[in-house]
């Protein structure tokens, strides 16, 4: 088959439109993300996310189901008890060696084939059905209308908790609606790249964003760039090349971070030569 | 506030506290750490009730979210972030808490005045995260201050700034209640920087409070009763007052039958006693 002919496959069809979602959605909530310091919640929450999908293939559901439940779960438990962002660390700890606790069990129970497994620990893009792509579609589509509904409060609440709760936002109420954010950004991002890889779309482009600009909605903006540019590009190498595609995504993402630290650190050399 | 009084987690903060803030006048609000000055100002802002007496903020029952009361907390998390600049933070000052996709045209004009009010303008692009600590404070007024509140609560707006740029801050704020014509309560932990224009003075230790001019509560009989121990206030040769609190009472701990809001808070109560405070007896 020619590379033509591999892109105009369907399976390489749902994986596009799933990996334009899913981008979208991770490279926005992961600005919220990486603003707030969160990334061991959400690195937490992604493998809380395994125990989930082990437990509903014990139990002969489908993985997206236990996904959903024990994301929003964790999710919910993190922003409950680490409400304030200086006991949540202790919070996420406790959350996500509990939660890995039971997918060794739901594993040791489950005893058919292992691919299962690997498929939620590494993502499977090329499996896609069109369900998928529908139920990813709708679920990224709705995490993109409620951040954009909630961003002023929600970067509000990040950057200066006191005063947002003194003009009377609820810190507890934006914390639980941030970590049911992040939860489903996390479910449909383990679609793609899986339990291990979700930080790839969710943290590197946004902290990438966020080293080359100051101005949060531009940071937005880059941090969806540049998950949409890591996934696009990851996808097409994986079919074109050959290799995981959550490699090439997550190659791709860091790299673009690395590439991130290095323009700034050459702008601030420009500058002091400026000065100079 | 009449006869107020404040439980927290079954511990009494303080109590019988009334007092009366004028419009455009400064209150300085002292004490050691722990004695409760911030729950003061959470109290107006209303993220605290009292369990006992009365408050009134601008004629009302204090409510969150109330657009006349301006508040600049101590830390914030937007100082040392990366990408956030004093214009986006001062703006969130503004529709921070607003949900929704609708924008406010007078936004614009409003971060304008505000930053043209505290001097920020020519920094108001730049990261917060590059700027002084001098600097950030500007900015953390302008941010306070984006709605002309006739009431502005200041929370340490002093700490870690150098001689220097506390003096600048404390002109500001000099200049914000003059221009704007607000009442501002400042909670600090020295009174020195800010004498030269404190109209009144809250002092809170051993849960209770003390107000009135500088003169009336820095006194040695006022603040010998307030902490229980002899305090000793020496008028230097420049005409300043230092206060010390006798070395003698330290070596024998707990000799008194009321002991217990002092050796509550013992470790902070010392070392704020054996500060030495200065201020203008003019």
């Amino acid at each position: 088959m020619t590379l033509s002919q591999l892109l105009s496959t369907s399976f390489v069809q749902h994986a596009f439109y799933a990996v334009t979602a899913v981008a979208l959605a991770a490279g926005a909530v992961g600005y919220f993300v990486v603003l707030r310091r969160q990334a061991f919640a959400a690195h937490a929450i992604g493998h809380v996310g395994f125990a989930g999908a082990a437990g509903a293939v014990w139990l002969g559901l489908s993985p997206i189901t236990g996904l959903l439940v024990f994301c929003l779960g964790a999710g919910l438990l993190i922003g409950v008890g680490g409400a304030s962002l200086d006991e949540s660390d202790a919070v996420v700890g406790v959350t996500l060696t509990a939660a890995l606790g039971l997918g060794v069990l739901f594993i040791s129970l489950y005893s058919g084939y292992a691919n299962a497994t690997y498929s939620i620990l590494f993502g499977q893009i090329l499996g896609v059905t069109w369900g998928d792509v529908g139920l990813v579609a709708a679920l990224s589509l709705g995490v993109l209308l409620v951040v954009s509904l909630t961003y002023r409060p929600l970067l509000f609440v990040s950057v200066d908790a006191q005063s947002a709760a003194a003009r009377g936002l609820s810190i507890r109420t934006m914390s639980l609606l941030f970590m049911a954010l992040l939860a489903v950004t996390t479910v449909v991002a383990i679609q793609i790249v899986g339990v291990l890889l979700v930080f790839s779309l969710l943290v590197a482009p946004a902290a990438a964003a966020q080293v080359l600009t100051s101005r949060p909605l531009r940071a937005v903006a880059l941090a969806m760039t540049i998950a949409l540019a890591s996934a696009w590009l990851g996808l097409f190498l994986g079919v074109w090349i050959g290799g995981p595609v959550s490699f090439w995504i997550t190659a791709l993402a860091s790299s673009s971070y690395l590439v991130a630290r290095l323009v700034s650190g050459m702008r601030v050399v420009r500058r002091r030569r400026v000065f100079a | 506030m009449e006869n107020g009084a404040v439980v927290l987690g079954g511990r009494t903060i303080w109590k019988s506290a009334s007092f009366r803030i004028e419009p455009g006048t400064i209150t300085a609000v002292l004490g050691p750490n722990g004695s409760g000055k911030t729950t003061l100002l959470n109290l107006i802002l209303g993220l605290v009730s009292l369990s006992d007496g009365s408050l009134d903020v601008l004629g009302a029952p204090p409510h969150r979210g109330n657009r006349r009361v301006g508040f600049m907390a101590q830390t914030r998390a937007a100082d040392t972030m990366s990408g956030m600049t004093g214009r986006d933070y001062i703006g969130l000052g503004f529709d921070g808490p607003r949900f929704g996709w609708g924008r406010d045209k007078a936004k614009r004009d409003v971060i304008r005045r505000a930053l043209a009010l505290t001097g920020t303008t020519s920094f108001a692009d730049q990261p917060l995260r590059s700027l002084s600590g001098g600097q950030r404070q500007r900015v953390a007024l302008a941010h306070a201050t984006v709605f002309k509140p006739e009431l502005l609560l200041l929370d340490e707006p002093l700490v870690s700034l150098d001689l220097a740029a506390q003096a600048e801050i404390v002109d500001l704020i000099n200049l914000i209640r003059d221009t704007t014509g607000a009442a501002v309560i400042v909670v600090a932990h020295d009174l020195n920087p800010l004498a030269s224009i404190v109209d009144q003075v809250l002092w809170i230790a051993r849960r209770q409070v003390r107000s009135g001019t500088v003169d009336e509560v820095v006194n040695e009989a006022v603040l010998s009763d307030l902490y229980g121990h002899p305090i000793e206030i020496i008028v230097t040769p420049r005409g300043r007052r230092v206060i010390v609190g006798l070395e003698e009472e330290f070596a024998h701990p707990h000799p008194h039958p009321h002991p217990k809001g002092f050796v509550h808070g013992d470790e902070s109560a010392h070392s704020h006693l054996s500060e030495v405070y200065e201020e203008e007896t003019t």
